[in-house]
């Protein structure tokens, strides 16, 4: 078996994941770890390459895939690395909602009238948080290539489910619609669980690997190299498989598609410094958005750009937990027991229907907003300062605390596996003995039985009046009374990445001085100025980048 | 006699907690090192207790931990741990002691007040549960509990029952009968727990609890809720009026009875919105209320083909 094939070789997830440093509750060091674990080099004459091709992929997700399919359509050699065990990245968890538009044939068949130049002015619409902050001429490339991306996944065997959504964010007209789940559920990471985005990765994968790209599983970029010191050219990367370093030549192109930032807790404080360590990544343990291919580009010079998206306080840049009492427990997504992660998320969480059936407190058992809202109000209220002078940023854990009668009402099981009793889920006979219960490694002090137990007795008397006189909750319905009582982990979790590197038009990297790294190139959640939600971005400028780079002389 | 000697010396090698629980056992992390670095980790110890009962045998366990059994009684206990001498054909391990202080303290309780029922009818007698909880997992039956209202007056007592509230570790119960007050509005009430009778030391606890106080009902408002678009009626809408709720049933419709006055009824269904209305209850009185469904698109739902 030659080495290639080694390294394509699928495998079972690892005995402890490259991240199972996460789950050991050290994610305050991970941005530490990650700016230490990805650096430009400068290239020697002297560089052994272990592997060359014409364009090498950083990350084999949505935008990497399509990278690596687009460069073959364009006669190119490639190869792509990617550091879990498996391809997919994010998007093998994710809904496979599809947001492309421009009068395609799904459009088409549906009625749905749509032009790329209604496409481009939706998405840049001044009175939608979610267009205002997107760089325009970035947002026409999208535009303008709608219809080829859409044609694209049809030549590569992408299925859709036969139904438009929306319209959805800053569109006008519906333009979202759903990939068909992948067929083979020890294929998939979260199954039975719709996760519909699995088809999509799946199917462009068995097409990049019948083009002929090679995929390096477990191969994580370390290091981008260029030509010579202080040149804006990069020619191959490092990766380490194992401990192995492994040299790759790029003679036309390297694209990072390493997939965003938002696990990076040193970097996304960038963009907004209350993003502590305490607010966890979706999608992990599965995947860590650890901001590398960023760090590598800025060691060479790239700039970050369009950064005012990240905080536009729209969409789904930090969002409710829904799944309460584990430690991740994103909206849309459930680690089953018959999940590949399960040993490591370790719960699937108790699923809230009705925010009335718990209270939300900080980690002084205080309570500090409206529990039904979700909007960017409540986060903020979730990362307000609570009072603790060695933690100025940042609010610290969110607990849901609720009673028998409110499991009853959901109908919810509290026990394994169901909850995370390592840290996550807690129960006790009365309420002050709960909050001396709850140990975990973002509660940086022990909550006050008497705090507690004070706050859970004044919203039993709104509850019995009918008014919260302290937060506005619309009708507060049930009282937290009957025994046992439970403190489930409820968080606020981080999704979008909506920042990230400079490009131009063909996605090649730009530096601070506004001009080209030559051979560059990025695409996907690590590409700044446009900030939309979700796999067609990634999509299209993952071909974008690809044509380019393949059209480069070698 | 031994051919040589070595000194030996013991110590903590974490502080001891300031504060321990009377009658608890505590888990000191001790480091026990001879000058010539001999392995000392097996050989026994010797543990003076703070009633001057005889000396006990202890040892350092797997993970360097020696167990105190604290007195159950409150205040500063003073131990003495100590060592050797210890001889073999060879050596003499010199003796060597550590004398600590830790602080016992009474164990705490806690209490649960739940099944109150809201909006009581004022000068009606009503029933509440309390239940009383030691850390320690003591053995609570019998004791008594006291429910005091807002003057501070005994407003009604009982005793913790034999069996353990369902679902509960240690939660001892009891069914009180109170007296609602002729106030109309929130009325607050203590429940206070001594712990008093029990084997180890308890500090006792107090909670509170409120429930509103209102004038008998007179008459019936029934309540239809209907989608706004199909007029279908919505089951399980949650009905507020001040204290007064209800809950739609299948047909949509929910009966809550009130007495006269002017009220704000506000409905509650997770995916549907509906405006408050404001509300004068005269009589009977039935109305009807639209609610818009405003689906949240779950990303959960199973998309079909």
């Amino acid at each position: 078996m030659s080495k290639q094939n080694r390294n394509d070789k699928r495998g079972a997830p690892p005995a402890l994941s490259r991240r199972s440093f996460l789950s050991k509750g050290a994610a305050a060091g991970v941005g530490a770890a990650a700016l230490t674990g990805a650096a430009a080099t400068d290239a020697k004459a002297e560089t052994k390459w272990d592997h060359s091709a014409d364009v090498v992929i950083i990350g084999a997700g949505v935008a990497g895939l399509a990278a690596a399919i687009t460069a073959r359509d364009h006669s190119a050699s490639v190869i792509a690395v990617e550091e879990n065990y498996d391809i997919g990245g994010r998007g093998i968890l994710s809904g496979g909602r599809l947001h492309l538009g421009g009068g395609n044939a799904m459009q088409q068949k549906h009625g749905i009238k749509d032009t790329p130049d209604q496409v481009y002015a939706d998405w840049v619409r001044f009175d939608a948080n979610s267009a205002r902050y997107s760089d325009r001429d970035l947002v026409r490339v999208f535009a303008d290539e709608n219809l080829a991306t859409y044609d694209f996944l049809v030549q590569n065997g992408v299925e859709f489910i036969d139904r438009m959504i929306g319209p959805e964010a800053a569109s006008t007209i519906p333009r979202t619609f759903v990939t068909v789940e992948w067929h083979v559920p020890s294929e998939l990471i979260a199954p039975g669980r719709n996760r519909n985005g699995s088809g999509l990765v799946r199917r462009l994968e068995a097409s990049a690997r019948k083009k002929g790209a090679q995929i390096f599983l477990r191969h994580k970029m370390t290091k981008i190299i260029r030509e010579q010191d202080n040149s804006r050219r990069v020619i191959g990367i490092t990766a380490m498989n194992g401990s192995n370093a492994v040299n790759i030549q790029a003679k036309k192109g390297i694209i990072i598609a390493s997939g965003g930032h938002t696990g990076n807790v040193n970097f996304r404080r960038t963009f907004d410094p209350r993003l502590t360590e305490e607010y966890q990544q979706a999608c992990e343990p599965w995947v860590h958005q650890g901001a590398d291919g960023e760090l590598a580009a800025m060691e060479l010079g790239a700039s970050l750009w369009a950064t005012a998206a990240q905080t536009r306080e729209a969409g789904a840049a930090i969002t409710k937990t829904r799944h309460i009492g584990c430690r991740w427990g994103y909206s849309s997504l459930v680690y089953q027991p018959e999940s590949p992660m399960f040993r490591l998320a370790r719960a699937t969480g108790l699923t809230v229907e009705d925010w009335q059936n718990v209270i939300f407190v900080n980690q002084n058992g205080k309570r500090f907003w409206n529990e039904v809202d979700g909007s960017y109000n409540f986060f903020a209220a979730c990362m307000a300062w609570h009072g603790d002078k060695s933690k100025l940023n940042g609010g610290g854990p969110i607990w849901a605390v609720f009673d028998a009668d409110g499991a009853a009402r959901e109908k919810w099981n509290t026990k394994s596996p169901n909850v995370d009793p390592d840290g996550y889920f807690f129960s006790a006979d009365t309420i002050a003995e709960l909050a001396g219960k709850i140990k975990n490694p973002y509660q940086k002090q022990q909550m006050s039985g008497a705090a507690l137990q004070e706050t859970v007795a004044r919203y039993n008397s709104f509850v019995a009046a009918g008014a919260d006189t302290d937060f506005k909750k619309p009708t507060p319905l049930y009282k937290i009374e009957k025994p046992p009582f439970y403190a489930a982990w409820s968080t606020p979790i981080l999704h979008d990445t909506l920042t990230g590197l400079r490009t131009n038009t063909n996605s090649e990297v730009m530096d601070i001085r506004g001009e080209v790294i030559q051979g560059l190139y990025c695409a996907g959640e690590s590409q700044g100025g446009f900030a939309q939600h979700g796999l067609a971005r990634c999509l299209t400028f993952g071909r974008v980048a690809a044509r380019h780079a393949a059209g480069r002389t070698a | 006699m031994a051919a040589h000697t070595h000194s030996t010396a013991i110590e903590l090698s974490e502080p001891a907690p300031a504060e321990v629980a009377a009658g608890s056992e505590l888990m000191l992390k001790i480091k026990l090192t001879c000058a010539a670095d001999c392995d000392l980790h097996n050989l026994p110890l010797t543990i003076t207790s703070p009633d001057d009962t005889a000396p006990t045998a202890g040892h350092i366990n797997e993970s360097g931990e020696v167990t105190l059994s604290i007195p159950p009684k409150v205040g500063p206990q003073s131990f003495t741990i100590a060592f050797g001498p210890h001889e073999t054909d060879d050596i003499r391990h010199e003796p060597c002691a550590l004398s600590l202080t830790v602080n016992s303290i009474p164990h705490g309780t806690s209490l649960a007040v739940w099944d109150i029922p809201s909006p009581i009818v004022k000068g009606e007698r009503f029933t509440i549960k309390v239940g009383a909880k030691s850390a320690a997992n003591a053995e609570l039956k019998g004791l008594e509990i006291a429910v005091f209202d807002s003057s501070d007056k005994v407003a009604a007592r009982g005793r913790l029952r034999d069996s353990l509230w369902p679902g509960t570790s240690a939660l001892y119960w009891d069914e009180v009968e109170l007296i609602a007050p002729t106030e109309e509005g929130l009325s607050t009430w203590s429940v206070r727990f001594a712990a008093e009778g029990l084997a180890l030391p308890h500090d006792g606890t107090a909670a509170e609890f409120s429930a509103m106080v209102a004038r008998p009902p007179e008459h019936r408002l029934t309540v239809k809720v209907v989608e706004q678009k199909s007029k279908a009626p919505i089951t399980d809408v949650q009905i507020r009026l001040g204290p007064f709720r209800g809950t739609t049933d299948p047909a949509g419709i929910a009966e809550v009875m009130m007495p006269k006055g002017t009220y704000d009824l506000h409905v509650w269904k997770t995916a549907y919105e509906a405006p408050d209305h404001s509300i004068e209850i005269r009589g009977d009185l039935s109305i009807e209320v639209e609610a818009v469904f405003v689906p949240e698109e779950d990303p959960d739902n199973a998309w079909t083909m």
